[in-house]
């Protein structure tokens, strides 16, 4: 029962991830994340005084800037900002900073699959050194649906080509506290963002979520580790 | 030709546009027909509606003939651009097309500088600025169909609508065109009309008060044929004036009950 | 008078339309909990939906779709391309959603709506990928001429749910669409044959390189459903007030048989737990067979 990947990964491995926090000087925060190939660089600006567009007495407001690698920003980059505006908004406390701005900036290093959520990590890592206020963290995974059945988790380009369908999922980071559980489901096995491409049956798409879940905790893992890292280096 | 290959490929339309001057509009017999088959001085049919839109103040949809527009009033609101105090109300206009308007148009449609200035100079007249101060009322249009007289519908549609929206009028506001082909004047005119005629002559008025707020006349055109344009144009404002009016009850009167 | 220190208190005394302005979660959750909708729909159900086909005369399909007061125009004008080198027997359909400054309150002339682009991508990722339409059949002549579809959608009034009007009304407009009868010229130009006019009386003797494919056939058809996730309730078919009060927006896309096309949801403040995901798709699965049945009423006609 096992599909072959071309570089010899196990169906629900992840590629080798790396972080590093604090990269740049200007921005109040800063992370690249890296997943195998994928590499994106975040910055975050703020919280600023509002902008007349995004002026909001109640809460504070997002704004997400995509800088794709090369060439001009698309309506497929659109898509992203968009997604990763609100997906950023669900994780942080709006009201703590309410009338404020805070500007995020996507800059893709390299596409090479997954690059959507390795965006949301990335921004993820960079809202933390930031110290924007947020009520948990935000994984994000993208799982694969190849055509045999098998659910393959971070594919690279190639595979991502290949596959029939995929769906990126965010989830809430796992916790170590106990908390309460929703209708006999814990907190984090909720969906906070689901973007899917391809058709596929309704059985598969929960195949997909339950890898994506199971995923996600050695994602929350490493989050946890890297920020205890930086935390006793200063 | 390697570029047409690309992904952005260049396309044209099957369609074969008449570019020459339909044989019909040659001759100077009293006896053409106009493509619609209607009488010289007769209009196209008027179908008013209004509360198009419902996340508008006010809205009304107009269709004369294959000319169909949607025009949605927002306001009195806050006035978005960073300007000074006013004690006198502002008013913002904005004319676009669909891509579908019109076939010879194609992707071209978007706004349309010139209309949203005729647009806002024949309406600043009619509207009591001075109810709204500090703040603006916008006037949209969205022509979904371009089928002739194009500004007058949407001059008189953006009349209705604020009417529909109650921003405080001197009167309702009505538009209608003449156009000059040889020695005939054919009013409200339809595009293949348009695209032949020597002169063109558009009044918008207030039929209450035959007050006129905007009148612009291009070509040719001779000092009798102005006046009987005039004339023609005065009588139609005034029947649309009464069909507006109707509209405007009947909607009044369908809220009531 | 005592001081009213809570809302709900207040509520008994201040009248529906205020506490509707100036509490608006209240408001809404108090309707929930009897499960009921301000506007009398109960939560699952969806607004009346109507579909018009045909309405614009200048292109060579459309439709009107209105779901409760979101209205859609969808027209489909068809145009000669040179096909791509990699696939020299298809066609292609470039799909834009626009929202023009009528629509609604938010939409400024000369600032396009941030939504107007993602809708557009979501809409074409779809029609794509769930094999609506065989990009074959838009092939007139192998590697020299196919179809350009250009799909433009404008959303005349904006009442929430604004993707699911828009795919109706695509959808509509393609089963609306008529291809015109077209050969080739002499310079190698596909040219219309509409008869009645002179100019044309020597391309009508050639043959008509598409006779029979006048119409596409759309294998697999997708509709789609829009829910707004609050706490326990789950409400399908949200107005442009729900959904600016209640964030969280589930659209679930399914296809003629039931498979996922596309499942989104894009942040908000619920997270989607399994049982929501299945109600969701519940739910659209009994929207989807609405659907099918209003637009099956338009092709008898």
């Amino acid at each position: 029962m096992e599909i072959d990947r071309e570089d010899g990964r196990r169906p629900n491995q992840l590629r080798p991830l790396a972080c590093s926090r604090n990269i740049l000087h200007r921005p109040h925060g800063s992370a690249s994340w890296s997943q195998g190939d994928t590499k994106v660089l975040a910055a975050v600006y703020g919280p600023k005084p509002g902008t007349r567009k995004n002026e909001n007495p109640e809460k504070a407001c997002f704004e997400v800037i995509w800088k794709p690698k090369s060439g001009q920003i698309g309506k497929a980059e659109k898509e992203y900002e968009m997604i990763l505006k609100k997906t950023i908004q669900s994780i942080c406390v709006l009201t703590v900073n309410p009338n404020t701005t805070t500007s995020v900036i996507i800059q893709v290093v390299h596409d090479d699959g997954s690059l959507l959520p390795c965006a949301i990590n990335a921004a993820c890592a960079a809202l933390v050194d930031a110290g924007i206020p947020m009520k948990h963290l935000a994984v994000a995974i993208c799982c694969c649906l190849a055509d045999s059945g098998y659910v393959v988790l971070d594919p690279n380009k190639l595979e991502e080509k290949k596959m029939t369908a995929f769906a990126y999922l965010v989830f809430p980071n796992t916790t170590l506290s106990v908390l309460p559980e929703v209708e006999g489901e814990p907190v984090e096995h909720g969906i906070i963002t689901s973007v899917t491409h391809g058709v596929m049956s309704v059985d598969d798409y929960f195949l997909c979520v339950e890898n994506g879940r199971a995923a996600t905790a050695s994602l929350s893992a490493f989050f946890r580790k890297n920020f205890q890292q930086t935390q006793g280096a200063v | 030709m390697a570029a047409k290959q690309g992904a952005a490929a260049t396309t044209y339309s099957p369609k074969i546009m008449a570019r020459t001057r339909p044989p019909i509009f040659k001759g100077s017999d009293l006896d053409w027909t106009r493509p619609d088959g209607r009488g010289f001085h007769q209009c196209r049919p008027a179908l008013l509606q209004t509360g198009a839109v419902s996340a508008a103040s006010g809205s009304a949809y107009a269709e004369f003939g294959n000319t169909k527009v949607i025009v949605s009033v927002f306001g009195p609101r806050e006035s978005k651009k960073a300007t000074s105090y006013s004690d006198v109300g502002r008013l913002n206009c904005n004319v676009s097309y669909t891509n579908f308007a019109s076939p010879t148009l194609g992707s071209q449609g978007t706004d349309h500088k010139e209309y949203s200035s005729m647009l806002h100079k024949a309406l600043e007249g009619v509207i009591m600025m001075e109810t709204f101060p500090k703040t603006t009322v916008d006037v949209f249009a969205l022509v979904l169909e371009s089928g002739g007289s194009d500004l007058p519908v949407v001059i008189s549609c953006a009349g209705l609508a604020l009417a529909d929206a109650g921003i405080m009028m001197y009167d309702l506001i009505t538009a209608v065109s003449v156009s000059c082909i040889g020695k005939s004047l054919m009013i409200d005119p339809v595009t293949e009309e348009e695209g032949c005629e020597d002169g063109s002559f558009m009044m918008t008025c207030m039929p209450s008060r035959s007050e006129i707020t905007q009148l612009t006349i291009t070509g040719e055109w001779t000092t009798p044929n102005i006046n009987e344009a005039m004339q023609l144009c005065v009588d139609a404002c005034s029947k649309l004036g009464e069909i507006m009016r109707d509209c405007l009850k009947q909607a009044a009167s369908a809220s009531d009950e | 008078m005592a001081l009213v220190d809570s809302s709900q208190d207040l509520s008994a005394e201040m009248e529906v339309d205020a506490f509707r302005r100036l509490f608006p979660l209240r408001f809404f959750e108090r309707h929930l909990s009897e499960s009921l909708r301000p506007d009398g729909r109960p939560l699952g159900k969806a607004r009346d939906t109507i579909v018009n086909l045909g309405l614009v005369s200048s292109a060579d399909g459309s439709a009107l779709a209105k779901i409760g007061s979101t209205t859609m125009i969808a027209a489909i004008r068809m145009e000669v391309m040179t096909p791509s080198l990699d696939s020299p027997d298809e066609g292609c359909i470039a799909v834009e959603f626009h929202m023009p400054p009528i629509c609604s309150p938010t939409v400024r002339p000369g600032r396009p709506a941030d939504e107007a682009p993602v809708i557009s991508k979501r809409l074409s990722d779809i029609i794509s990928s769930c094999d609506m339409i065989d990009l074959k059949e838009l092939c007139l002549v192998s590697g020299k001429a196919a179809w350009m579809g250009y799909l433009d959608i404008y959303c005349l009034d904006a009442d929430g749910a604004l993707f699911d009007a828009a795919l109706l009304s695509a959808v509509a407009a393609f089963s609306n669409l008529q291809i015109p009868v077209v050969a080739l010229n002499d310079n190698g130009r596909i040219v219309a044959i509409n008869g009645g006019q002179e100019e044309n009386a020597s391309i009508r003797e050639k043959e008509a390189v598409n006779k029979e494919k006048r119409k596409l056939t759309l294998k697999n058809i997708p509709f789609s459903l829009t829910c707004i996730l609050h706490k326990k309730y789950i409400l399908a078919d949200p107005t442009a007030e729900e959904e600016s009060i209640m964030d969280t927006l589930v659209t679930v896309v399914l296809d003629s048989s039931d498979q996922i096309v596309s499942f989104n949801k894009s942040g908000g403040n619920a997270l989607a737990g399994s049982s929501a995901i299945k109600s969701c798709v519940e739910l659209a699965k009994k929207r989807g067979k609405e659907l099918k049945e209003i637009l099956g009423e338009m092709d008898i006609d």
